[in-house]
């Protein structure tokens, strides 16, 4: 008997250490006191942005009694995996931090924004990016923050090289890499190339607008197996076959690249504005992408879930949080911060004039003063974005990059693939 | 009293196996189910579960020519892998079984691998190999053995075979311990004997060494092909399984499907292709292991 | 004749050892040397060494982010699990070992198929579990999980171990008074310590090594483990190599530290885990 209750005892004490010991569960809505809790998940845009939102955090519970925040900050890396569980468990946040949003309305996920955006606020956002977000011209998320891709050249290597000026056109570029591969063999990569599972879709877009091609035509629908798309995708093919990239474009994001390009290793590559590290010195110039000149825009949302529980005053506290967030001072501050491009219009003309108030205090990797946001501030209404408000933009994001490694890896030719690719997106 | 004593000792061992049952329902039988409900599941893009399909995920997924190279690229992974492990960790484990000045540290020296975490070998070899500034192109340049920089990686099959190396670079100190350990359990005298009937170093080798370390081999070799099969890290890590999908094992290329581009149905359905073929596997083992024990 | 031969042996010998030193030390040794460049050196292709050594960069990891946090997360997953998997896994060994009951070769097969399935497998439904008992984002949420991953192997290798050691021990101190708890553990396991370090050791290294789970299930920094933690280095813009690789050999330096110092146990304990599993 003794041998069988110490037994029990053993048992109990393994059971009841795996039943007990659960953890608080965080209770996202509105409890007796009339509290508020609103999850909110945040890209991570630099190594410093937990502290931007902490501090943000506590700012707004201070001036806010009652509502009570808890932000989560996740790396782009985790987020759509982290975003996607939380949702198949029915644990989706209040507000979140991503970019593309098509998905979310589709499974009816989302709340239309103007149940929740203040008047003053849908009015101050730059026109062409609330619009960006509308599908059926009902918007379902606001522009966080803009991005604007450029062409980046290292001056020095490229005049070492005899190339006195930034390439204008696609022919250009051709010359100058062969001029660089000539001079510094080895040494120098000549063109970055990213067409990774990562983000290869950018490439797509750099290379297919900048040809006059495109994702969709003049109507708005897909056509990815343009003649155009067919030739950028063979230059694409044909800058790897002459050598002239680096020489993993299949696995190297933009990130070593960045790097490469900040340590003086890599000669031209297409990235965001702010890519070039705050110590790098080296001399570069920033330009028009060749070709026809049209620059990628990147622009990432912010949405609120649905919550059929909650009651109004979930959705009052959703809109002081933006309301917040949004303010001149506060916003601008986050986009200086970050190194990108506001996405209303009292930021813009403020950081076009003011932005050097707001570097103090900021980081290593904050890039810019007020003639860079006035500059890339008037470029970003011509920039393109992608389609993002298609149903269809994932498996299109996903194909083109398909596309672009199958062509590249000698699997297949350009025009076979994207054939493949739009009758596929078409069915 | 003895009536209650029997009664004990019939439930008494389950009583034993309760705790480790309890842990594993909970947390592996419970998400194995969910796993499998989920696979005959339609599945939006966000994740959300809307009704069952029957069996459309599978068939989805064998539409998709990426897995079936998948498939393939499974097998190859698991059998280079585990096989060349298993040899170099074999012939590994012979040399470390002599005396010799330095065993003790080549013997830590061999720890190395099987105590890194994979994320951080993936990442330091994706590091090396890198052809436009790694490590192994700068040296080997240095060393005069190359005139300009070798690409490693650039087709999916060097990328593949990359991989592989890195593979087989974490798993064979694994056979070689499982080895060794079964060779200290060889009695020194069983080779005299043999020498003193003239035995050579292959007839030793397959008459008195093979048939004792194989027990060791088989549990090495089991696992192996186990954790092998089931790897993420490694192809996660260096490729993601570019380019265009040709370079994915089963776990990554379901991991894609899910994370990437939100298809979690058809990754489960994936998920569920794995473990009947790890449990067909298992089953040949365990048959194989009955009959062995029959003879004995 | 054949003395000579085996000198020439001798030979073949270390060349084929140093041969395999120098391949498995490589990654670590650019490893090192890779933390100790600056930032500047990290793409320039004609150095091997740093120019200028930087040991600061072993520092300056600790304040970069929160490294040691992310070491005590680890420590605290992989020890919490290590004793949970023991804890668990020694009475259903003893059963398997020293009990006759129906369903036995059941279990057996139980345990090994459950080994069939990654977690990388499960993930969708280890995180949808994990949400309904509220352990998701926590440190005891993946206790439980690795010590429920290592379960099998922890099993596989304590049976091994008590079949291996005579029973009579045990029967002898049960006829002296003893009963089956206090001969399990006033016999038996002091004799298969060896066996019980091994399987201590293994699972405590996969649970730090473990990577997918953890990735998955933590969102709060504070609750990271280091195998996860180190991807803030790897972040956004930039990848800081130096810090990296720095940490990478800080989060390893341990573990290889701890399996040297049970080297001898692990080889005895694969043996009685091997021959009779």
């Amino acid at each position: 008997m003794k041998k069988f209750l110490s037994m029990l005892l053993v048992t109990a004490m393994v059971a009841s250490m795996l039943v007990g010991c659960g953890g608080k569960k965080s209770e996202s809505g509105s409890d007796e006191s009339g509290n508020v809790t609103l999850d909110i998940i945040i890209s991570q845009y630099g190594n410093y942005t937990q502290e931007w939102w902490k501090e943000f955090e506590e700012t707004f519970e201070a001036a806010n009694e009652g509502i009570d925040l808890n932000i989560e900050i996740v790396s782009w890396n985790d987020i759509y995996e982290v975003v996607n569980t939380r949702i198949s468990t029915q644990e989706q946040p209040d507000i979140l931090n991503i970019s593309g949003f098509a998905d979310y309305v589709t499974d009816d996920l989302l709340m239309p924004a103007e149940e929740y955006v203040s008047d003053e606020l849908q009015a101050n956002f730059v026109p062409s990016f609330w619009e960006s977000n509308a599908i059926d011209g009902t918007v379902w998320a606001l522009p966080i923050l803009a991005s604007c891709r450029a062409l980046f050249c290292n001056m020095d290597l490229l005049n070492e090289a005899g190339i006195e000026s930034v390439p204008e056109t696609w022919d250009d570029v051709l010359t100058a890499c062969q001029a660089i591969k000539d001079t510094y063999g080895d040494e120098i990569v000549p063109w970055g190339l990213d067409i990774s599972t990562d983000e290869g879709q950018a490439a797509f877009a750099y290379y297919a607008w900048n040809f006059g091609g495109g994702f969709v035509d003049d109507n708005g629908d897909w056509a990815l197996n343009s003649a155009e798309n067919v030739e950028a995708v063979e230059y694409i093919q044909n800058l790897i076959d002459s050598g002239y990239c680096n020489s993993a474009p299949f696995t190297d994001t933009r990130y070593p690249l960045q790097d490469a390009f900040s340590a003086g290793t890599l000669a031209m590559m297409i990235g965001p504005m702010n890519m070039v590290a705050a110590d790098s010195t080296v001399n570069y110039e920033a330009a028009d992408i060749p070709g026809e000149h049209v620059a990628l825009g990147v622009c990432d949302q912010l949405m609120v879930f649905k919550d059929e529980e909650a009651g109004d005053a979930r959705t009052e506290a959703i809109t002081k949080f933006f309301d917040a967030f949004y303010e001149v001072e506060t916003y601008s501050d986050y986009m200086v911060y970050e190194g990108f491009l506001p996405a209303t219009q009292d930021a813009s003309a403020n950081l076009a004039e003011n932005a050097e108030k707001y570097i103090v205090g900021g980081t290593e990797d904050t890039a810019g003063n007020s003639e860079y946001f006035a500059t890339f501030c008037a470029v970003l209404p011509n920039c393109k974005f992608y389609p993002m408000q298609k149903t269809e933009w994932m498996d299109v994001r996903n194909g083109v990059i398909d596309v672009e490694q199958q062509v590249c890896s000698g699997t297949t030719d350009a025009q076979t693939a994207l054939d493949n690719l739009q009758a596929e997106v078409a069915e | 009293m003895s009536k209650k004593n029997k009664a004990l000792s019939v439930v008494q061992p389950y009583i034993w196996l309760l705790p480790s049952v309890l842990l594993m329902v909970t947390m592996i039988v419970v998400p194995i189910i969910s796993v499998f409900k989920i696979s005959f599941s339609e599945v939006g893009r966000s994740g959300l579960i809307k009704g069952f399909n029957g069996i459309e995920n599978y068939v989805e997924v064998f539409k998709q020519p990426a897995f079936w190279t998948t498939l393939r690229n499974t097998f190859v992974w698991t059998i280079a892998v585990v096989g060349l492990s298993t040899v170099i960790g074999f012939i590994l484990a012979m040399v470390l079984n002599q005396e010799f000045f330095g065993r003790k540290i080549v013997r830590a020296v061999v720890i190395f691998p099987w105590a890194t975490a994979l994320v951080i070998q993936s990442v330091i070899w994706k590091y090396i190999v890198n052809a436009d500034y790694g490590s192994l192109n700068v040296l080997l340049k240095k060393l005069g053995i190359i005139d300009s920089f070798v690409n490693w990686t650039g087709t999916a099959q060097s990328m593949f075979a990359w991989e592989c190396w890195v593979g087989i670079f974490v798993t064979f100190p694994f056979v070689t311990f499982c080895v060794l350990s079964g060779l200290q359990g060889i009695d020194a005298a069983l080779y005299e004997s043999a020498a003193v009937d003239g035995a050579g170093f292959w007839s030793k080798l397959f008459k008195i060494t093979l048939p004792l370390v194989r027990p060791s081999l088989t549990v090495s070799t089991v696992l192996n092909i186990i954790y092998v099969f089931n790897s993420f890290p490694i192809v996660w890590t260096i490729s993601k399984g570019a380019p265009a999908d040709q370079t994915h094992t089963l776990v990554t290329y379901l991991y894609k499907l899910s994370f990437t581009e939100g298809k979690s149905g058809q990754a489960a359905a994936v998920s569920v292709i794995g473990f009947v073929i790890l449990a067909i596997l298992a089953s040949i083992y365990m048959i194989m292991s009955l009959r062995g024990e029959g003879e004995d | 004749m054949a003395a000579k031969r085996k000198g020439w042996q001798k030979v073949a010998l270390y060349v084929f050892v140093i041969f395999l030193c120098i391949v498995i030390l490589y990654p670590y040794f650019v490893m090192f040397i890779t933390a100790l460049k600056d930032k500047s050196e990290m793409y320039a292709i004609d150095l091997i060494l740093p120019e200028v050594w930087r040991w600061s960069n072993f520092a300056e990891i600790w304040d970069a982010a929160p490294v040691l946090q992310y070491f005590i997360n680890s420590m605290l997953i992989a020890g919490g699990a290590t004793i949970l998997a023991i804890l668990c896994g020694i009475p259903a060994a003893y059963a398997l070992s020293r009990m006759k009951f129906k369903g036995k070769g059941i279990f057996m097969g139980a345990v090994i198929m459950s080994q069939m399935f990654s977690p990388v497998v499960l993930l969708v439904g280890i995180y949808k579990m994990m949400v309904n008992i509220s352990l998701n984002n926590s440190i005891l949420g993946l206790i439980l999980l690795n010590a429920a991953f290592n379960q099998a192997f922890a099993i596989w290798l304590l049976r091994g171990t008590f079949v291996s050691i005579s029973p009579e021990m045990e029967q002898a101190a049960k006829i002296d008074g003893c009963g089956t708890v206090k001969a399990l553990i006033k016999v038996l396991l002091p004799v298969a310590a060896p066996g019980i370090i091994t399987t201590l050791i293994f699972v405590f290294i996969n649970s730090w090594n473990e990577y997918t789970i953890a990735l998955t299930l933590i969102s709060t920094d504070a609750f990271k483990p280091i195998t996860v933690g180190i991807n803030v280095f790897y972040g956004f813009n930039f990848i800081q190599w130096q810090y990296l690789f720095a940490t990478s050999l800080c989060a390893t330096i341990p573990v290889v530290v701890l399996f040297l110092l049970i080297e001898k146990h692990l080889v005895a304990g694969l043996t009685s885990g091997g021959v009779k599993g």
